[in-house]
C-alpha cells in the first residue's frame, strides 16, 4: 500500500516530468518548436478540450463518465450562431442563452443518472446522439448552410483589434497571453479551489469512494452527481463559445472529436474512473500534455496532423498499463490480487 | 426463476421487438407506402454491418465491460479489404486477415483488462486510438476506392426472398451466437461473469478466460464487419467507422442487453441493431429530414433505459418487500421469494 500511495502522491510530479521530456525532446528534434508564440497558439487551438477534461474531472471522482461533453460544444456554438444571426439576438444575449442551454442538457443528463439510476455510460452515450441532433436541428433553422458555418461574428476593428465577443477568443491580455489561455487559468483556479479547498469538493470526494458512506453522513448524494453532469456542460458551454470565437464560426459539429482526447486527458492526469480519486492540478498538466504533443509530433516528427490518434491512444495504453503494473507490483501479485478481489 | 425478475429478463428483447413494430406501425400509418415488403426487408437487409457490430459487442457488454475500440478495428479491416479488392484479390483472404486482426485486437483488449484490471472503456479507447492510427498508415491516408467487380456486388445479391446473402448469413450467425449463448454451458459464461463475477469464481468459471474470448469475440465480429462494409459501400475513407462502435453500444442497449451486464441476449442485440439502422430510413417515409435521425436515436436511448432502470428499480423493491414480508408472516410462497431474495442481493 505504502508503494501505490507513494505513486498517487507524486503522479502530478510524474505528468511534469513527461511534460518537460516532451519540451526537450520536441527542442532537440527543431529547435522552432520553442516559439512561445506557436506553443500558445497550439494550446489555444485545443483549449477546448482542457477546459472541458477540468469540469470531466469532477464527474470521474463521483464514478461516473461524461462521453457527451464534446456534443455541447457544438451545440453552444451553433445556438450562439443561430440566435445571434437569425434571430437577431444580441450576441451576449446568445451566449447566456446558450450557456442556459447547456446547463440544461446536463441538469437533464445528470438527473438519469443520479435519481433514475442509469449508468452514466449510457445516460451520457443517449445524450451525445441527442444533443448533436439536436444542435443539428438548430443548424437548420439558420439560413446558413449546415456545413458552412455562420461567421463574421462581432467584432473586428479596422485596425486588426478584436473587441467583444471575438475578444474572446482571439483577444490578448497583458500584452503576450490570448484570452482564452487566461479564461483557462482563472477556471483552473477556480475548480481547484472547489475541489481542494470547499465542502463540496469533500463531498464529491465522498461520494466517489464510498456512495452509500456518503449517503448515511448527511450528503445529497444525487444532487453533488447531478450538479457534477451541470457542471461539466457548463464547461463544455464555456469550450463552446472560446472555440466559435476564435476560430469565427458556428457549427454544430464543432468538437465533435474530442472526446478520446478529454477521457485520456482526465485519466492521465491521474483520475480513478471508478471514482474517488483525482485532482485539478493532474489533469492540467495531462491536458497541456496531450496539447504539446499534438503540436510537436507534426512539426518536429512529421507526423500526418490525421494521425494523432495513434500517439495519443498510445499515451493512454501505456500509462494505464504502467499504473497497472507499478500497482499490482510488476506481475507478481497479479494472480493473488485478482483472487482477492473476487473473494470481496 | 419465476417471479418479476424472469418475466423482465424475458420481456426485455420482446419489448424491444414491439418497440421496432410500433415503429415501423409508426411509420406506415404517416406513410402507407412504407408498408411493403421491399421496403420493410430493406430495414433488415441494410442493418449487416450493424448487427455484425452489435452482436459482437454483445459478448462482452455481457461481461460487463465494454469495448469502444469495434469501430476502429471495422475501419481497419474494411480499409485492408478495400486493398485487397483493387489488387482482385480473394474474398477468403480478406476474411481471413479480418478474423486475424480481430483476434490480435481482441486478445490485447482482452489482456488489458481483464489481467491487468484496467477499466474497460479507457482501455479501449486508448487501442480505439492505436487502430485508428494503424488505419491511416495502411491505407496512407487516403480514401480507398475504385475497387468494383464481383467484391461490391456481393452486397445486394438477394438469396431467397429479397433477403440478401449477407442478411441471410447475418442471420445464421446471429441464431449460432443466440444458441451458444444459451444453449452451451461455456457460452453462459458470458452471463454468469457479468452477473456476479465472484460468484463464477466460485462455481469454477474464468473470469479471466470468459472475458478474453468476449473480446476476441467481438474483435473479429468487428473484422467481419469491416469487410461487410467495405463490400457494401464500396469505399473506404480513413474515418470508416468512427462512431460506429457507439451505434453498436446503443443497439445492443436498445436490444435489453445491461450495460452492467448479466442481462440479455443476442436476438435483442440483433433487433437493436436494426433499429439503430432503420431509423434514418423510417425518416424518408414519414417526411423528416434525416437531420432528426440523432435526436430521435438519442431520445429513444434514453427513454428505453430510463424506463428500464425504473422498472429495475421497482422490481427490486418489489422483491425486497416480498421478502420482508416473508420474514414477518413466514410460509407464503417461501420457496419462490428465497430466489427472488438471491437475484438482487
Amino acid at each position: 500500500m505504502k508503494k501505490i500511495t507513494g505513486l498517487t502522491k507524486h503522479w502530478e510530479f510524474i505528468l511534469l516530468m513527461i511534460l518537460v521530456a516532451e519540451f526537450v525532446i520536441f527542442t532537440l528534434a527543431n529547435p522552432k518548436f520553442l516559439r512561445p508564440v506557436s506553443i500558445m497558439s497550439s494550446v489555444t487551438n485545443y483549449i477546448s478540450i482542457c477546459i472541458i477534461a477540468l469540469f470531466v474531472t469532477f464527474v470521474m471522482i463521483t464514478g461516473g463518465i461524461d462521453i457527451q461533453a464534446a456534443s455541447i460544444i457544438g451545440l453552444t456554438s451553433i445556438t450562439i450562431g443561430v440566435l445571434w444571426s437569425d434571430a437577431d439576438l444580441s450576441i451576449w444575449g446568445a451566449v447566456v442563452c446558450a450557456i442556459i442551454l447547456s446547463g440544461i442538457c446536463g441538469a437533464l443528463s445528470g438527473f438519469f443518472v443520479a435519481y433514475c439510476g442509469v449508468q452514466p455510460m449510457v445516460v451520457t452515450l443517449g445524450g451525445s446522439f441527442l444533443y448533436s441532433g439536436i444542435a443539428l436541428l438548430i443548424s437548420s433553422l439558420s439560413k446558413t448552410p449546415a456545413y458552412q458555418g455562420i461567421s463574421k461574428f462581432p467584432l473586428k476593428t479596422q485596425d486588426g483589434r478584436f473587441v467583444g465577443f471575438r475578444f474572446l477568443g482571439k483577444g490578448e491580455v497583458f500584452g503576450f497571453l490570448p484570452m482564452p489561455i487566461f479564461i483557462y487559468i482563472i477556471l483552473i483556479v477556480i475548480c481547484y479551489f472547489l475541489l481542494h479547498k470547499t465542502k463540496y469538493g469533500r463531498q464529491v470526494f465522498l461520494v466517489g469512494v464510498n456512495a452509500e458512506a456518503a449517503k448515511y453522513s448527511g450528503i445529497n448524494t444525487r444532487l453533488i452527481i447531478m450538479s457534477t453532469y451541470i457542471l461539466s456542460a457548463l464547461g463544455a458551454s464555456v469550450a463552446g463559445i472560446l472555440l466559435t470565437s476564435n476560430v469565427d464560426s458556428a457549427k454544430y459539429d464543432i468538437g465533435s472529436t474530442f472526446t478520446l482526447s478529454i477521457i485520456t486527458a482526465v485519466v492521465l492526469g491521474g483520475t480513478l474512473s471508478t471514482g474517488g480519486k483525482g485532482s485539478i492540478a493532474g489533469t492540467a498538466l495531462a491536458s497541456l500534455i496531450i496539447c504539446i504533443l499534438r503540436y510537436g509530433l507534426p512539426l518536429c516528427f512529421g507526423i500526418s496532423t490525421q494521425n494523432l490518434d495513434l500517439p495519443v491512444g498510445l499515451m493512454l495504453i501505456v500509462v494505464v498499463v504502467g499504473r497497472a503494473m507499478a500497482q499490482k507490483g510488476l506481475f507478481q501479485k497479479v494472480f493473488r490480487d485478482r483472487a482477492l478481489k473476487y473473494r470481496n | 426463476m419465476t417471479g418479476v425478475w424472469s418475466g423482465i429478463r424475458q420481456a426485455r428483447w420482446i419489448s424491444s421487438l414491439l418497440f421496432l413494430f410500433a415503429l415501423i406501425l409508426i411509420t406506415g400509418s404517416v406513410n402507407h407506402a412504407f408498408f411493403s415488403y421491399d421496403n420493410i426487408l430493406n430495414c433488415f437487409n441494410a442493418a449487416v454491418v450493424f448487427t455484425l457490430l452489435a452482436v459482437g459487442i454483445a459478448f462482452v457488454i455481457m461481461t460487463g465491460e465494454i469495448d469502444v475500440s469495434i469501430g476502429a478495428t471495422m475501419g481497419l479491416t474494411a480499409a485492408i479489404a478495400g486493398k485487397i479488392a483493387q489488387q482482385h484479390g480473394s474474398f477468403a483472404v480478406m476474411l481471413l486477415i479480418a478474423v486475424a486482426i480481430g483476434i490480435v485486437a481482441g486478445l490485447i483488449n482482452g489482456l488489458g483488462v481483464s489481467f491487468l484490471g484496467i477499466p474497460s472503456l479507457i482501455f479501449t479507447l486508448g487501442t480505439n486510438g492505436v487502430i485508428r492510427g494503424i488505419v491511416y498508415i495502411a491505407s496512407g491516408g487516403k480514401t480507398i476506392e475504385n475497387y468494383a467487380g464481383s467484391f461490391t456486388n456481393y452486397g445486394n445479391k438477394t438469396a431467397v426472398f429479397g433477403i440478401t446473402w449477407y442478411y441471410l448469413i447475418v442471420l445464421v450467425v446471429v441464431a449460432l451466437a443466440h444458441l451458444l449463448t444459451t444453449g452451451t454451458s461455456r457460452g453462459k459464461y458470458f452471463i454468469a461473469v457479468g452477473d456476479n463475477a465472484a460468484g463464477a469464481t466460485l462455481v469454477g468459471i474464468s473470469v479471466f478466460q470468459t472475458k478474453m474470448t468476449a473480446y476476441m469475440l467481438s474483435g473479429v465480429f468487428a473484422g467481419i464487419a469491416g469487410v461487410a462494409f467495405a463490400s457494401k459501400y464500396g469505399q473506404v475513407n480513413i474515418v470508416a467507422g468512427a462512431g460506429y462502435e457507439m451505434s453498436a453500444i446503443a443497439a445492443c442497449v436498445l436490444g435489453g442487453i445491461s450495460l452492467s451486464g448479466g442481462l440479455g441476449n443476442m436476438i435483442g442485440a440483433a433487433i437493436g441493431a436494426v433499429i439503430m439502422s432503420s431509423v434514418s430510413r423510417m425518416l424518408v417515409f414519414i417526411n423528416l429530414p434525416s437531420n432528426f435521425n440523432d435526436t430521435i436515436t438519442g431520445i429513444m436511448l434514453i427513454t428505453i433505459v430510463v424506463t428500464d432502470a425504473l422498472m429495475q428499480r421497482r422490481a427490486v423493491e418489489n422483491a425486497r418487500r416480498k421478502r420482508l414480508l416473508q420474514r414477518v408472516a413466514p410460509g407464503q410462497d417461501g420457496g419462490m421469494q428465497q430466489e427472488d431474495g438471491g437475484e438482487t442481493a
